[in-house]
């Protein structure tokens, strides 16, 4: 075992290999408070990648309602349980990560799903905690809730897949961070499927070895976004590229949004794989819950976002969602707008930070007609 | 090189060459006959004497398991001047030849040193610049062969699909969406043998090579497995090892009870055991 170093948890942790931080780390951004769970991601990255045979129940990308919501069936509770009741508070994790976890004989704590884990793709959607009792009025956080969890692959700095790959089928691109499965080098043993907390690597029945979400490679070579970004109906989604995390470059939206303002949280930091993808909040979900999922910055991230009106930059940045299908890798205020960079400094988008208003009068005079949409 | 990759290359090059411990040779029996023996019934096995071999648990890499389900294989050999084949039995309660996520695949297989003058490679897979010929039988492509491969249809019976691309597109075009069987993943592909020709040098390095010449067949019934792996004594395979009767090798094996989750390092393994290669009976009339 290695030593490594792990911002989100604030100290070294153990892992299989020595592992330098690749150039750039390929990273997504969700806003949860304003996923509809639509599925157009889900369906997006399925007919873009995964309508073969044995691939029929596989979702590189999928939405799940959180709390009853899992896909496969009770990942995170399942693998949560095993590893036990940690302390979850910060600036340095003081509790177990699963590579701290693993049983004799293994690389980390893990567990291989059940087949009809899943069968059940969307089971718990749309189910909120409990139902209002009588008499109930709204309340901040939520007496009831539920909120939208869109998951891929988290193209983690610390790969529980790669780490437990005997056969060192899966890497790490140190260009952009993406991990990828060698579909020529896979034995089907699904160590990786064990081995992943969140349960993004898929057995294929078909093809006998194991199969995970890309990174949409191709489109993130020619400097363009997932698929599951670009299609995002709610414009919930940014994906761009990490800087280091000790050196944020808070032109770049993505450092400025992960590591300047903190206001995007990793999912489950304390299993200790460094994920790369990152989430916003929901503000009306009890925090309690929330510091389990997301870690110990959650209160300062839903602060940081219920005042975003009043921070013209964190206004910018989360402007960017779902505003180009290209990888904004630089942004500025520019006047009342905010203006998104290539790789190579060039303008590729500008949106005005709000969005002009026009209130029509009611009664139209000239056609002397009541309007009734009048927004 | 990793620092892991380091590690097991330094533990590999220290593992001894592993003397043959209290083992008894095997002995390939020179028997009549020509071309492979890849039948688990046929009669020439009635000529060799089976011999047990002690299976250990793999515990030297990760992941591992403590207790693997086989304990011992019963194992004979025979040669017949151009095969060699060894017959492998041993208990199984359950059969396991589907591959489902949570499903794995019993399988057996036969190691052989590519180099028989040398002293033995590392019995775990070789070590680099020694290399192993590793004949690895499957019961899922056992089954794939007798009863075909199962489609999705097969595995789960209520299963819908609107449309498969390569029901609309061209062979070429719906590669993309085969997976690794576009690419022709040796694990993949459909086999001719149940037997997969390999090679390693080492933890992590099995490679299914190009050409393919290992056979065989295996037969579960009433809880035994009895596997025939089978190959030309000599090929033009320079990572197979050119076998001569009246001489003397080594042979390891390792073997995965599916029903237990055995798969790839989760295995029970042997030691090297001398091989003995029985020469051939004088020509009648020869003095
Ligand atoms: S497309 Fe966007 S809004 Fe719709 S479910 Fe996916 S992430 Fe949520
Ligand atoms: S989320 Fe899972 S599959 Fe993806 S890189 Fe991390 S460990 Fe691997
Ligand atoms: S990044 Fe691409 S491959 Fe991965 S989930 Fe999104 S659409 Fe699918």
């Amino acid at each position: 075992m290695a030593k490594v170093f792990n911002w989100q948890l604030g100290r070294e942790i153990d892992f299989p290999y020595e592992v330098e931080r690749p150039e750039k780390q390929f990273a997504m951004i969700f806003d949860t408070n304003k996923c509809i769970s639509c599925q157009t991601c889900t369906v997006a990255c399925k007919t873009t990648w995964t309508q073969g045979r044995g691939q029929e129940y596989m979702f590189w990308n999928n939405v799940e309602t959180k709390p009853y919501g899992y896909y496969p069936l009770g990942w995170d509770v399942n693998i949560l349980d095993a590893l036990g009741v940690q302390a979850m508070d910060g600036p340095v994790y003081q509790g177990k990560t699963l590579f701290d976890a693993a049983p004799t004989g293994e690389v980390i704590l893990g567990y291989v799903p059940d087949d009809r884990d899943y069968a059940h793709p969307n089971i718990g959607e749309d189910d909120s905690t409990g139902t209002m009792p009588r008499g109930a009025y709204m309340t901040a956080p939520h007496m009831q809730w539920m909120f939208y969890l869109p998951r891929i692959c988290n193209h983690c700095t610390y790969a529980a897949c790669l780490g437990a790959c005997p056969r060192q089928s899966i890497y790490k691109r140190r260009e952009d961070g993406i991990v990828l499965l060698d579909q020529s080098r896979c034995r089907g043993y699904r160590e990786c499927v064990k081995a992943c907390p969140y349960k993004k690597v898929y057995f294929n029945t078909q093809t006998k070895v194991s199969e995970k979400c890309i990174g949409c490679y191709p489109a993130v070579e020619g400097g363009r976004q997932t698929q599951c970004t670009t299609s995002c109906i709610g414009k919930i989604r940014v994906q761009g590229f990490l800087g280091k995390p000790d050196k944020p470059d808070a032109d770049n939206p993505l450092d400025y949004l992960v590591f300047i303002k903190k206001v995007a949280l990793p999912l489950y930091p304390q299993f200790g794989l460094e994920p790369n993808t990152y989430y916003i909040p929901p503000v009306h979900v009890p925090p309690a819950y929330l510091r389990q999922m997301f870690g110990w910055g959650v209160e300062r991230a839903i602060e940081t976002y219920k005042r975003a009106h009043e921070d013209t930059k964190l206004l910018a940045a989360m402007t960017l969602f779902g505003a180009t299908p290209e990888i904004s890798h630089y942004f500025r205020v520019d006047g009342d707008s905010v203006v998104g960079y290539d790789a190579k400094q060039a303008e590729i988008v500008r949106v005005p930070l709000r969005e002009p208003a026009v209130v029509r009068e009611l009664y139209d005079i000239k056609h002397k007609v009541y309007r009734t949409n009048i927004t | 090189m990793t620092v892991r990759g380091l590690a097991l290359v330094v533990v590999m090059l220290s593992a001894p060459p592993a003397p043959a411990l209290a083992q008894p040779a095997i002995t390939a029996v020179r028997v009549s006959g020509a071309g492979p023996i890849a039948d688990p019934a046929a009669r020439v096995w009635k000529d060799a004497r089976p011999v047990k071999v002690a299976m250990l648990a793999q515990t030297v890499t990760l992941p591992n398991l403590a207790e693997p389900a086989v304990k011992e294989l019963s194992v004979r050999a025979v040669h017949n001047g151009g095969w060699i084949a060894f017959l492998i039995e041993w208990t199984d309660a359950t059969l396991s030849d589907r591959l489902l996520v949570d499903s794995f695949g019993d399988q057996v297989a036969v190691q052989l040193p590519v180099d028989v003058k040398a002293a033995p490679p590392s019995p775990m897979m070789g070590h680099v610049g020694g290399r192993v010929n590793i004949m690895q039988w499957r019961a899922a492509l056992q089954h794939d062969i007798d009863k075909g491969a199962p489609s999705i249809k097969d595995l789960y019976p209520h299963a819908w699909t609107d449309v498969y691309p390569d029901e609309v597109l061209g062979a070429t075009d719906a590669r993309p969406y085969a997976g690794a069987l576009g690419i022709e993943n040796p694990v993949s592909r459909g086999v001719a043998s149940p037997v997969l020709d390999q090679m390693a040098e080492g933890w992590g390095s099995m490679t299914v090579k190009p050409d393919q010449h290992a056979l065989g067949k295996g037969e579960w019934k009433e809880g035994t497995w009895r596997v025939a792996i089978t190959r030309p004594m000599v090929s033009d395979d320079v990572n197979a090892p050119r076998l001569v009767p009246a001489t003397r090798t080594a042979v390891a094996f390792a073997v995965w009870e599916g029903g237990h989750r055995e798969v790839g390092a989760r295995k029970a393994w042997s030691p090297w055991i001398p091989l003995v290669i029985q020469a051939a009976p004088p020509k009648a009339g020869a003095r």
